[in-house]
């Protein structure tokens, strides 16, 4: 699925600017996203060393530690840090509704959205949570109540955030690139400064033009959590664990920050606009009722989230987000014409005007005894169709309306509808421009995987819950 | 001081020598004087030798810096750092080589049982019989077991400091057998599974020490003995 | 190699680069180099010990290929905690891991025996070294520590630095590759795991080589590699055994890709210098002067590049400069596969006529594609 993305890609060099690719957008945004702009020191593994964080743009929190390698400063940062996200994730988790499904369950009214600026934020804020939230708040080794519950939080978050459809831990950098198609490389993309310098070129430069400024590490720092080799050897060292220096530090440290804060505000300012896709509401229903699962855990005393997933639960795990993805790409071609093109580019969807329609056609299936309804639709296409007859296919206008590919001959494509015929729907009409796919948002296949008290001995036998130890909790940070 | 840092990066950035040089000395300058300003009275140099040779005399083995720092913590004033024993052998030898033995002893070299060269990093006492101060192949093994043990002891004597404790078990952490799972070791039972493994070596290791120290004593000078062989004469001698 | 070569080619290298001190190879740029070995351009900075930091930044290009002071301690420290004590940490890992016998513990320090005589000394004494511990294991040490080894790229020799350490178990020998990124709760970053699979592999292939030389059979060196890195958010060591046959493969084909680097100086224009003319610490060579001495030497960008080359700046302004594809990606580049530039494929989306028949077929798609792309935005 890259051939419309390549296409754009040429374009943004011609016009040199970013195009769009997509029409609406895929992602829920919300209405006071807390942005969050780690960075960490150079060679350490989960060693902080600062952190611009809030909901408000103009008031952002610096937190700094003037000695990172000093474990009880680290400590220090990591209450404040869970002052301001566990007092803004808690914000959301006060106020549940329940569904008005068959079997109802809680979900909060809103959810919490923490965006950082790339992938390796989001693989860091998966270590903060994993070096934090087995630590004790009593005995020897204590920690503010608050520490643990910042590295439950999270974890939840970014296991939540490897699943495609949920939107409360999410990375800048990949935001953007899912709605626009830049001028430049995948790898230079990964830089957020000179992704948005396409998307957003200041007045008077082109795109490659503003990139190529915005990858100067003076003036466009490195969005972290990695800092520039360059300013660690020139001002961090001289400075940290330095004697009276803290207010130097804390200003050297804005300085890198601050730019990549703006950078973040300036992102959601571009995608604020952009109409949001016909499925983003349900995908963070999903998130809310996640998000009050959680809650309830936590509240009932659940332990928190184990070292490692056991056997079935990984595999499970892994099912589900595979699951989560085609469900999440169907969805967003559904929900737009720009996305779809992309799998009209591929051959696997195709679109055309309703030439025949056989309404009344009716054929007894093989195995069958009664003769059952199956009308035939015949669509003459343009696009270049690599579908092979049999082929189960949706089309966003009709989505339960279940059809299959009959045959493809020059430019005329029939299809037999299956299911979905019964009443008050409707059959595609001669003259109707309609679009099928080999897609199905509702598509999740479950895999047949044992429960967890059955794994099989191959796989550890059932797995123990996880009860954290004593050494965890003192755990010593190097 | 922020500002210069930021120019002398800006210029530095700009392949613009000139500029950086003149800023970073308007930089020392300027934090030599905030340095006035804040810095505490410095401390009065701790004797460094008799600390070090203290040390040595407790491990009973030649040892590295950060070790004889660590143990002086854990066990004496704690006064040692690392930067202060960078220079120490070359010290001791040039006022070996002033007046040869005016001092009761030297911090010296060990020795390379190959070559008779000093090996890196390692401190030594004069006063050490010859084979002491020299390594084979098995000789960090067996000198890293006995001064475990050593330290295992000398634990059980005193009244440990969290800092010997925790020495103890991250030594106790590479000896089979030494210690289980989690926890501050039990000094008995360190020594003892220390002792187990020194069995295994020690008897080759002592052999290959030996050879090495006769050949020493014939054929290097004392000052030699002392601080090692330069290669060229090592490579001769072999 | 032949005697010629050894004669020619490093004074025709030497003359290349001027009066400055060579800068050596390490397994992390061989491994680069093996990562693109089409790329003339990098073969011959390397090979002639160029100094490609001072060299991109006089050509007027951020030099972000520096690593932070606080990386470079840590990695120390981490190196010092693991090798403390005759590799006390090492032991216990080997003993766990490949069930290594309590009476193998002889430790020798290669670079302790060699001091400060130079790299061929040291090189030659870690050949006899490791030639008396493979014949003789029973009267050998079992970890040799800083081995300084040979490799012949492109046939020159280039030394590796000692980074690494070799052992021996069961007549079988290990590298043993010490990093410091974390192993938490059992796994590390992919990436990083990958990028010290393939450094490691340069070891293997290079003690296979030192191997080869000495008439011993290359496998006896392991393609396992045991990797020594942080547990968790601990300074305390653990190791795993990495497989390192697939880097291992791919670099031996890519070393026998790389063009001969006599081939390529025998192009090179007459009289070509990337001396920077240094005078201190300050390059007076004129930048433009130093550009075109570059671009003498043929590139091959793609945007891999940029993570593992300091002249990629340099080259992808070169590469963009002339509509190169390939600078927007492999992907892209296969996407249009056929066009030679952006320029054409803009011409070819605008509906230009065709100017050759191989370019109809990526036309039409390029055509179909823009259909498709206007009617959704419709």
């Amino acid at each position: 699925m890259s051939l419309l993305r390549s296409y754009l890609k040429v374009a943004a060099v011609r016009d040199g600017r970013a195009q769009r690719a997509t029409t609406v957008r895929h992602v829920h945004l919300a209405d006071a996203p807390l942005v969050f702009v780690p960075l960490r020191l150079a060679g350490e593994a989960a060693a902080p060393l600062a952190a611009m964080v809030g909901d408000d743009r103009a008031h952002p929190h610096l937190l700094v530690v003037t000695n990172p390698r000093n474990r009880d400063e680290r400590f220090a940062f990591m209450a404040e840090l869970a002052e301001v996200v566990v007092s803004y994730i808690e914000r959301f988790t006060t106020q549940v509704e329940m569904s008005d499904t068959r079997t109802p369950y809680e979900r909060c009214l809103d959810a919490p959205q923490i965006l950082v600026p790339n992938p390796a934020g989001v693989a860091f804020t998966r270590l903060l949570g994993r070096s934090t939230r087995f630590r004790k708040i009593e005995g020897p080794h204590a920690v503010p109540p608050r520490v643990p519950l910042l590295g439950r939080w999270l974890t939840f978050l970014h296991d939540r955030s490897e699943f495609a459809d949920s939107a409360m831990l999410l990375a800048m950098t990949g935001l953007l690139s899912e709605h626009w198609v830049t001028g430049q490389s995948a790898a230079e993309d990964a830089k957020l400064s000179t992704q948005l310098a396409w998307i957003d070129p200041p007045h008077g430069l082109t795109g490659a033009e503003a990139a190529v400024q915005a990858e100067d590490p003076l003036r466009s720092p490195p969005a972290g959590p990695d800092t520039d080799p360059g300013f660690d050897h020139a001002v961090l060292q001289p400075l940290i664990g330095g004697y009276g220096v803290t207010a130097q530090l804390r200003e050297a440290l804005h300085e890198q920050l601050e730019p990549t804060w703006n950078d973040m505000w300036q992102a959601v300012d571009l995608l604020r606009p952009l109409p949001e896709g016909a499925s983003v509401a349900a995908r963070w229903e999903r998130d809310r009722a996640a998000l009050a699962w959680h809650q309830r855990w936590l509240t009932d005393g659940g332990l928190p989230q184990g070292r490692l997933d056991s056997a079935v639960a990984a595999a499970r795990r892994l099912a589900t987000l595979e699951a989560a993805q085609q469900s999440y790409e169907a969805n967003r071609a559904f929900d737009d014409p720009l996305v779809m093109a992309d799998y009209r580019a591929a051959g696997v969807a195709f679109a055309g005007r309703v030439i025949a329609v056989e309404a009344d056609r009716k054929i007894t299936p093989p195995g069958g005894k009664r003769a059952v309804l199956r009308p035939l639709v015949s669509v003459r296409t343009d696009d270049s169709v690599r579908l092979s007859p049999g082929t189960r296919l949706l089309s966003p206008a009709r989505p339960k309306q279940k059809a299959h590919l009959e045959s493809v001959e020059g430019d005329v494509a029939v299809l037999q509808l299956n299911g979905g015929l019964g009443k008050g729907t409707t059959l595609p009409g001669v003259g109707e421009i309609i679009c099928y796919a080999d897609l199905d948002p509702e598509g999740h296949r479950h895999p047949s995987l044992p429960d967890l008290a059955d794994t099989p001995w191959t796989h550890g036998g059932p797995p123990a819950e996880y009860v954290p130890t004593d050494e965890d909790a003192q755990e010593v940070w190097s | 001081m922020l500002t210069l840092r930021r120019q002398i990066r800006a210029a530095a950035a700009a392949n613009d020598h000139v500029r950086v040089r003149s800023l970073r000395a308007e930089l020392r300058e300027v934090e030599r004087r905030w340095e006035e300003i804040l810095e505490p009275p410095t401390l009065r140099r701790p004797p460094v030798r008799e600390h070090v040779h203290q040390v040595l005399t407790l491990l009973g083995t030649p040892s590295a810096a950060k070790l004889i720092v660590t143990v002086d913590e854990a066990f004496f004033a704690g006064l040692l750092s690392n930067t202060q024993l960078t220079s120490l052998r070359r010290d001791e030898e040039k006022s070996f080589r002033a007046s040869p033995n005016a001092r009761p002893y030297y911090l010296c070299a060990a020795l390379t049982t190959e070559r008779l060269s000093p090996v890196r990093g390692l401190l030594a006492v004069s006063t050490w019989p010859l084979p002491q101060r020299m390594i084979g192949p098995l000789s960090p093994r067996v000198d890293f077991l006995l001064a475990t043990i050593r330290i295992a002891d000398h634990v059980r004597r005193i009244e440990p400091s969290a800092v010997a404790l925790r020495l103890l078990t991250q030594l106790a952490q590479n000896v089979p057998g030494a210690t289980e799972g989690y926890g501050p070791a039990d000094p008995a039972a360190v020594a003892a599974a220390a002792r187990a493994e020194l069995d295994v070596h020690q008897e080759k290791d002592r052999r290959q020490r030996a050879e090495a120290a006769q050949r020493a004593a014939e054929q290097l000078p004392e000052v030699k003995q002392l601080f090692g062989a330069g290669l060229r004469t090592a490579a001769r001698s072999a | 190699m032949s005697g010629l070569d050894t004669w020619r080619g490093p004074n025709r290298l030497d003359a290349l680069r001027g009066p400055s001190k060579p800068v050596d190879h390490n397994a992390r740029s061989i491994a680069a180099l093996a990562a693109n070995p089409a790329c003339q351009r990098r073969a011959i900075l390397d090979a002639a010990g160029i100094d490609k930091g001072s060299t991109i930044q006089h050509l007027g290009y951020p030099h972000q290929f520096g690593q932070s002071p606080f990386a470079l301690a840590r990695q120390e420290q981490f190196k010092a905690i693991v090798k403390a004590h005759g590799g006390a940490h090492i032991l216990r890992l080997l003993r766990e891991l490949l069930h290594l016998s309590v009476e193998e513990a002889g430790y020798h320090n290669v670079e302790d025996a060699a001091d400060d005589n130079g790299r061929a000394v040291r090189h030659r004494h870690t050949r006899t070294v490791l030639r008396s511990a493979a014949e003789q294991p029973e009267h050998a040490a079992t970890l040799f520590d800083d081995p300084l080894l040979k490799l012949n790229v492109a046939g020159y020799d280039v030394y590796l630095e000692p980074d690494v350490i070799a052992f021996q178990v069961g007549r079988q020998f290990h590298v043993v590759a010490i990093k410091t990124f974390a192993v938490v709760d059992g796994q590390a970053d992919t990436p990083k795991v990958s990028a010290a699979a393939r450094e490691a592999a340069v070891y293997v292939h290079a003690l296979r080589e030192l191997f080869s030389s000495l008439g011993l059979d290359p496998a006896r060196v392991a393609h396992d590699v045991v990797l020594i890195c942080p547990k968790d958010f601990m300074n305390f060591p653990t190791a795993a055994l990495v497989d390192v046959r697939h880097p291992l493969e791919v670099l031996r084909r890519q070393l026998e890709r790389l063009s001969r680097i006599d081939d390529i100086l025998d192009e090179l224009p007459p009289g070509l210098s990337l001396d920077l003319r240094m005078e201190g610490k300050t390059p007076t060579r004129p930048a433009a002067e130093l550009a075109a001495a570059v671009s003498a030497l043929e590139a091959r960008y793609a945007p891999e590049c940029l993570a593992v080359c300091e002249m990629a700046y340099f080259c992808r302004a070169e590469a963009r400069a002339c509509g190169s594809l390939e600078a927007l990606g492999r992907t892209v580049r296969d996407d249009l596969g056929g066009l030679e530039s952006i320029d054409t494929a803009i011409h070819l989306i605008s509906g230009d006529p065709v100017c050759s028949p191989e370019q109809d077929a990526i036309a039409t798609r390029l055509q179909y594609l823009r259909r498709l792309h206007d009617e959704a935005v419709a």
